[in-house]
């Protein structure tokens, strides 16, 4: 019941406090202080190997961090805690990988049901019928019975948000989703990612789609060498950047 | 030739199936086939879980699933046997049988040696498959079960069925502590024969080729039918390579 206080109500879905994070000598994140609030879309750009991914990959505890707190929903993700619970809170973080990575042994709809079936304990039938309807929204209830060897890549990026999506999640997480596909299967997996944002889907997303960030994001956060320097709403990120380094971040683009 | 292979086979096929049984322990062909079923059926369980020991950081699971592999592969079958038929009685007292002597050392032998091919399946699928799974909620565990080993284990078949063929013929070493097992049984019979041991051995060498052959097929037939359920999933290739372009259907 705890959600339903005044509080918690103002709680961001996700929130960085002073996060820093190194490997080796390298410090990949630094400082970062940082909200994603509820239904907000946030587009996270800046040049490779600026740290968008390993901060991205931090919020369901793929990396770890050295210092500072990141809390989901309002609960610490990287406190100790059992490996259960870690799970159950992994399990409310919908995460899209640059790679797709579906599971190749299964089907498509076998790739949507298992996980709300074997983590969840959901009823098979039910797993199932959800898992149509989400493939119905990515617009694959047709590959239902695909594998995906048999599916574009495209396609295979749809199957995996339908996947996260069979979680129930409260936010989605976006790893460059649109990186490894070839332009014109880019479209597709952006329309659906539209769909969700305009369902009210908190997401978080890595992309190289700047038109996707201008037209979709609330918010967009530019980073270069670990740090957030700037975030401000896309229509002043692309109109007057404040920063040097992202004025310099879009006049590359432009050309 | 031929005819002397056929008056073996017709005067002593008795003893070469089922050794002298009832009236001594059962042997032959049956002692061989329950050896090798028993052992493959025990040591492969076994080899995922010395798999799962090797990637543990718990020291408790890993030194002793190391020391058991690399002890294995650095030690002969045969010196093994001998090992643990005149030492086991020694340390617990009281005498073991040389059949369970024979299982127990194939089991952990053959164990140790399938779990270098399973641990090499699970490394070869990259981590994007575990990193998936554990992102989806899965414990370490149930990825394991329900995501990594069915991959990781169809594309390691062709090693596995190498490792159950070897496990077949390694039966035969038995004969050196009196197991009564197929080619105890061919002794026997050369040894009553004396001047037929070529026919004897080359009988004997067929038996353990059909058997063996049996098995390929039927794991060339399986390997097949997950092929097909799989349709277009070139198996190997794929998983070791998620991000592999694939073809437009």
């Amino acid at each position: 019941m705890t959600q339903e206080t005044p509080t918690a109500k103002v709680e961001p879905m996700i929130r960085f406090s002073n996060v820093n994070k190194n490997y080796g000598g390298f410090q990949a994140l630094v400082d970062i202080n940082a909200e994603v609030a509820r239904g907000e879309v946030v587009v996270v750009c800046g040049p490779s190997g600026s740290g968008k991914s390993t901060l991205i990959r931090t919020v369901n505890r793929l990396e770890e961090i050295h210092s500072g707190t990141i809390t989901f929903d309002g609960r610490s993700v990287h406190g100790k805690m059992r490996g259960s619970e870690l799970n159950h809170l992994r399990s409310r973080i919908g995460f899209v990988f640059q790679s797709f990575n579906l599971f190749p042994h299964l089907s498509a709809l076998e790739n949507v049901t298992i996980s709300p079936v074997k983590v969840n304990g959901v009823d098979r039938e039910q797993a199932r019928d959800r898992a149509m309807r989400l493939l119905d929204r990515v617009g694959l209830s047709a590959k239902a019975n695909a594998y995906p060897a048999q599916l574009s890549g495209g396609q295979q990026q749809r199957v995996a948000i339908a996947r996260a999506l069979a979680m129930e999640p409260p936010a989605m997480l976006f790893d460059e989703p649109t990186s490894a596909l070839d332009p014109e299967m880019v479209g597709e997996v952006l329309a659906v990612m539209r769909g969700l944002a305009a369902d009210g889907m908190t997401m978080m997303c890595v992309t190289h789609e700047m038109g996707f960030a201008r037209e979709v994001a609330d918010r967009v956060w530019f980073m270069d060498a670990g740090q957030i320097l700037e975030t401000a709403e896309p229509s002043v990120f692309f109109g007057d950047p404040q920063h040097a380094r992202a004025q310099r971040f879009l006049s590359d683009l432009r050309h | 030739m031929l005819l002397d292979l056929v008056d073996i086979i017709r005067e002593n096929w008795l003893l070469l199936l089922i050794g002298q049984y009832p009236n001594g322990p059962l042997g032959g062909f049956a002692a061989t086939l329950i050896l090798s079923v028993l052992s493959i059926a025990l040591a492969f369980p076994l080899s995922v879980l010395i798999a799962f020991a090797r990637f543990s950081t718990n020291p408790l699971l890993l030194w002793p699933a190391t020391v058991l592999v690399y002890v294995a592969r650095g030690v002969p079958l045969l010196m093994l046997i001998l090992w643990v038929y005149f030492m086991v009685p020694l340390l617990i007292g009281a005498n073991v049988p040389g059949f369970v002597t024979m299982l127990v050392t194939l089991v952990i032998y053959e164990g140790a040696f399938l779990s270098e091919v399973v641990r090499g399946g699970i490394v070869a699928l990259g981590r994007g498959q575990v990193e998936t799974a554990r992102a989806l909620g899965h414990g370490y565990f149930g990825a394991m079960i329900h995501i990594i080993l069915p991959q990781a284990l169809y594309n390691v078949m062709p090693s596995i069925l190498s490792q159950f063929v070897s496990a077949i013929k390694e039966t035969t070493l038995g004969y050196v502590i009196n197991v009564p097992e197929l080619t105890f049984a061919a002794n026997q019979v050369n040894n009553q024969l004396l001047t037929k041991p070529f026919e004897v051995f080359f009988l004997l060498a067929i038996i353990y080729f059909l058997v063996c052959w049996t098995l390929t097929r039927a794991a060339l037939v399986l390997e097949r039918r997950i092929a097909h359920k799989r349709a277009g999933m070139p198996g190997v290739a794929l998983s070791l390579n998620p991000q592999m372009p694939v073809p437009e259907p």
